[in-house]
């Protein structure tokens, strides 16, 4: 026997509190408010900043984190907070664009995966096995000795390690909801195949796609840095959090805060991703056992 | 029945917390039940019918909340049980056969290790004393073969076969009440039929008390000696099988009777459904719980207090206002 | 035999693998099963006996290995044909909690076979929609939701008003009441009567409840193991069935207007 929650079927539904009707929970709201700072410090980082990210100061190289300095400068005298602000507005918005993009690729072959025709989804098929049996930084390598790098590039690259990963997702999801009796009546009513995908099942995959989205973003921030450390992201003079860390590499056992803050900051950014990512996946859980109670 | 109570509910009920008080979900139901008797709870869904049952093992969800006068149990009382007394009394002294023996048995298990197992659990033998005890509970349940056959595994047993196994591993403990929840719900109308008659005959073999919840009354018609027919968490008429069945007071049970083809329905002599919906837990306030949709309701009497118990004939009660005020002809 | 739906000597197998070797099942041998128009037919079986295997072979969900589909005489056989015989033939599926988009809202789930179909003007279709679910006894409102905030006996109403839609003139209902409540189950049953003496509508009844069947259908097949083992008019297989496995169905059925014999006479 189950508790029935939901409202007498004749009245519409009073409303509560929206905090309650959106479902929130502890680290799905921590993470928020912790990205919402860190997006907020890189968009207002024009204001914040105490110095511009390129201005040389030879005079303060190497400094250690002080009132002046709040993050200390680096080999040049660059003020390192500033150009962690700057880096922070390349750095999310590149990880953006590879996250949508990546994401965009990935749910298309996904969808396709299970709802194009028949010879379309064993190509799909191994081409998601092949692309996640392919490492990424091997496949960076390959791609940046052909092109020069640049920002457009990075992003490329980030569509093209990760689509792969969504795509299973969301393959797997739309494969099992295919086989679900209400698609089949949907069938038999005449809906066609694409009207199917789009309107019947694409909706079910949104949830887990949210869920992704977080999870992939804190990937990409990884794999931002990760690249423009090795010299194939984002190219100086521009800061990223990658390439500060990069600039800091020589340093790293005299001057700590080179790579340290700049490393902080991407670890803050990936918690509150990942956080994110666990917070919706609790709420998506929380919601489809309710479902099932009824 | 002049045999002695094992079991005795009063005044039990169960509520779980809500975003606007709480909900209750069993209220105020009493019943009694002796050594040797069956006893059907028949309702719907949303009756409470589950709920009391699972009172009885205490295996209510944690956030239940159970009250009421007494449970007693062979002399003691339920309510006041802590996790060590439960120990001893489940599967020990009052076993519990569910709806899906699938969910009730380990997949990962021999059907022989998982009674082995809770024979050895309750008490200490050896694992030959166990073994023996294990392929004579299989045979009592009608488990062909259980020398061989109960090195399987759940998955590779049918769903009667399963449920044969759930039936044995109830017994292996030497329970004294049984409670089967819907246990033959979701099986083949054949095999429900062997089921049904497989516990009757144990429950006459061994003296067992038996506890059997169904939403179906042909089931009841053939399984117990009591029926207690609940309604939205409301006990709403009790009596001998016969006696409900045949002299139905209640309009609720009546209208159930009225909405159950039989196979000498035809629609010469139509069904009549009882109108509406159950009420949702938390909206029925203090009346009648089925006053929503009663025919016959008392007006200004329903909507403000509960029927009190109104004695029909020996052993047959029913809480019905009507009932009370003009008797028979009245719910008719 | 004929009619205006007809399956004829359909074999389906499935293959099934035990021990290490795949030998083939029939799921349906060589069954034939028609139905005319304004008649309620039960199929009834036990599960696995096939009779939802045979229906969705009716309705082209699942596909024959060699048999006939034949609708209005002609063979049902390409992809227009399924397509044509869909506009008048509908299914009704088992499971109110599967068979519904859980993140369609009621009305756009009822309102769009008339959108694929063209039927009605824009406008006038919420009516329609509203209309419908009058019709199955639930309030317009209930347009508005999602399946989840439905009972499972409202979301089996939507179900049949969505297979209405279209105005079929056959519909198939695969177990449509055996997961409801005995008073809702009654609501449902009275209904498909209703629209059947209303709209001269022919149904497949599928139940492995002999009591509704009984009930319902004015005539009734009896599957077992694949396999038709009794037809014919609902009195005559209720009152006098021939083949052992009817008799035996309808021992077990379980029946409050009938004194039950003592346990010690059924034996174990």
């Amino acid at each position: 026997m189950s508790i029935s929650v939901a409202t007498h079927p004749d009245r519409p539904r009073s409303g509560p509190p929206l905090w309650r009707r959106l479902h929130l929970n502890p680290p799905l709201v921590a993470g928020a408010v912790l990205l919402t700072v860190l997006l907020l410090s890189a968009i207002a980082a024009p204001l914040l900043a105490t110095a511009g990210p390129m201005d040389i100061d030879l005079r303060a190289v190497r400094q250690a984190p002080s009132a002046a300095h709040w993050f200390g400068t680096d080999a040049v005298g660059r003020d390192l907070f500033s150009r962690v602000l700057y880096g922070g507005q390349v750095s999310l918005l590149v990880a953006g664009l590879g996250m949508m993009g990546s994401l965009s690729f990935g749910t298309l072959m996904g969808m396709l995966g299970a709802f194009g025709a028949n010879w379309v989804r064993p190509i799909i098929d191994r081409a998601i096995d092949i692309q996640l049996a392919f490492p990424y930084v091997l496949l960076a390598i390959a791609i940046t000795s052909a092109v020069k790098p640049s920002t457009p590039v990075l992003v490329l690259l980030m569509v093209l390690a990760a689509w792969a990963g969504a795509a299973r997702v969301v393959r797997a999801i739309a494969l099992q909801e295919r086989g679900k009796d209400y698609v089949k009546a949907a069938d038999v009513l005449g809906v066609s195949r694409l009207r199917i995908a789009l309107l019947h099942v694409f909706p079910t995959v949104l949830p887990s796609l949210m869920v992704l989205a977080a999870m992939q973003m804190a990937a990409m921030i990884v794999f931002e840095a990760t690249l423009s450390f090795l010299g194939m992201g984002v190219q100086p003079p521009t800061p990223s959090w990658g390439g500060i860390m990069l600039d800091g590499k020589n340093y790293i056992t005299s001057s700590w805060w080179l790579t340290a803050l700049p490393g902080l900051a991407i670890v803050l950014t990936s918690l509150s991703l990942v956080l994110i990512g666990d917070g919706l996946q609790a709420r998506t859980d929380a919601l489809r056992s309710r479902e099932g109670d009824q | 029945m002049a045999r002695q109570n094992v079991l005795s509910v009063e005044n039990v009920s169960v509520s779980f917390p809500g975003n606007s008080g709480d909900l209750i979900v069993v209220d105020d139901v009493s019943f009694t039940l002796a050594a040797g008797e069956s006893l059907v709870i028949a309702g719907e869904s949303g009756s409470g019918k589950s709920m009391i049952c699972q009172s009885l093992l205490g295996i209510l969800p944690p956030q239940a909340k159970v009250s009421g006068t007494r449970i007693d149990w062979l002399g003691r009382d339920l309510l006041q049980a802590g996790d060590k007394d439960w120990r001893t009394i489940r599967g020990a002294e009052i076993a519990m056969i569910f709806q899906d023996p699938t969910a009730a048995l380990n997949p990962l298990i021999t059907v022989e290790h998982q009674i082995g197992d809770a024979i050895r659990d309750h008490r200490k033998c050896s694992r030959a004393e166990a073994r023996a005890r294990t392929i004579e509970v299989l045979g009592m349940a009608g488990f062909p073969e259980p020398e061989h056959r109960m090195k399987s595994y759940p998955s590779e047993l049918s769903g009667g076969l399963r449920q044969r196994v759930a039936i044995a591993l109830a017994l292996s403990c030497g329970p004294k009440l049984i409670i089967a929840d819907e246990a033959t719900t979701n099986l083949d109308v054949s095999i429900q039929a062997q089921i049904v008659t497989l516990l009757k005959k144990l429950q006459q073999d061994l003296g067992l008390a038996l506890i059997f919840v169904t939403h179906d009354l042909g089931l009841a018609a053939q399984v117990g000696d009591n029926l207690l027919v609940m309604y939205a968490g409301h006990a709403v008429e009790q009596g001998g099988v016969r006696q409900v069945l045949d002299d139905p007071c209640h309009p609720y049970t009546r209208g159930l009777l009225r909405s159950a083809p039989t196979l000498q329905s035809s629609r010469a002599n139509p069904l009549r459904p009882i109108p509406g919906q159950a009420p949702k837990p938390g909206s029925i306030g203090k009346g009648s719980p089925f006053r929503s949709r009663c025919p016959v309701v008392v007006d200004g009497v329903c909507e403000v207090m509960r029927a009190p118990w109104t004695n029909v004939a020996p052993g047959h009660d029913v809480a019905c206002h009507r009932f009370a005020r003009d008797g028979r002809e009245g719910v008719q | 035999m004929t009619g205006v739906l007809e399956a004829r000597d359909i074999v389906k197998t499935f293959a099934v693998t035990r021990d290490g070797k795949t030998s083939r099942v029939a799921a349906v041998n060589h069954v034939s099963l028609a139905v005319e128009p304004g008649e309620i037919v039960g199929l009834v079986g036990e599960s696995g006996c096939g009779k939802t295997t045979i229906s969705r072979i009716m309705i082209g969900i699942e596909s024959a290995d060699s048999g006939t589909v034949l609708y209005r005489g002609q063979p049902v056989v390409s992809r227009a044909d399924w397509r044509a015989l869909r506009r008048e033939v509908q299914y009704v599926f088992q499971d109110p909690f599967t068979a519904l988009c859980p993140t369609m809202r009621i009305g756009a789930a009822l309102a769009e076979p008339l959108i694929i179909h063209r039927i009605g003007a824009p406008s006038e279709r919420a009516d329609r929609v509203a209309k419908m679910l009058e019709m199955v006894g639930l309030h317009p409102d209930v347009a508005r939701r999602l399946p989840n905030q439905l009972s499972g006996g409202q979301r089996q109403r939507v179900n049949l008003a969505r297979a209405l839609m279209l105005e079929p003139r056959i519909l198939i209902c695969d177990e449509i009441v055996s997961g409801l409540d005995v008073s809702i189950q009654a609501q449902v049953l009275q209904l498909l009567i209703d629209l059947q003496e209303k709209l001269g509508l022919s149904l497949i009844f599928i139940s492995h409840d002999l009591r509704v069947v009984r009930y319902l259908a004015s005539r009734v097949l009896v599957m077992y193991g694949g396999e038709i083992v009794e037809q014919g008019a609902s009195e005559a297989v209720f009152d006098d069935p021939q083949h052992a496995y009817t008799r035996t169905l309808l021992a077990a059925i379980p029946d409050h207007s009938r004194v039950p014999a003592p346990a010690h006479n059924l034996g174990a």
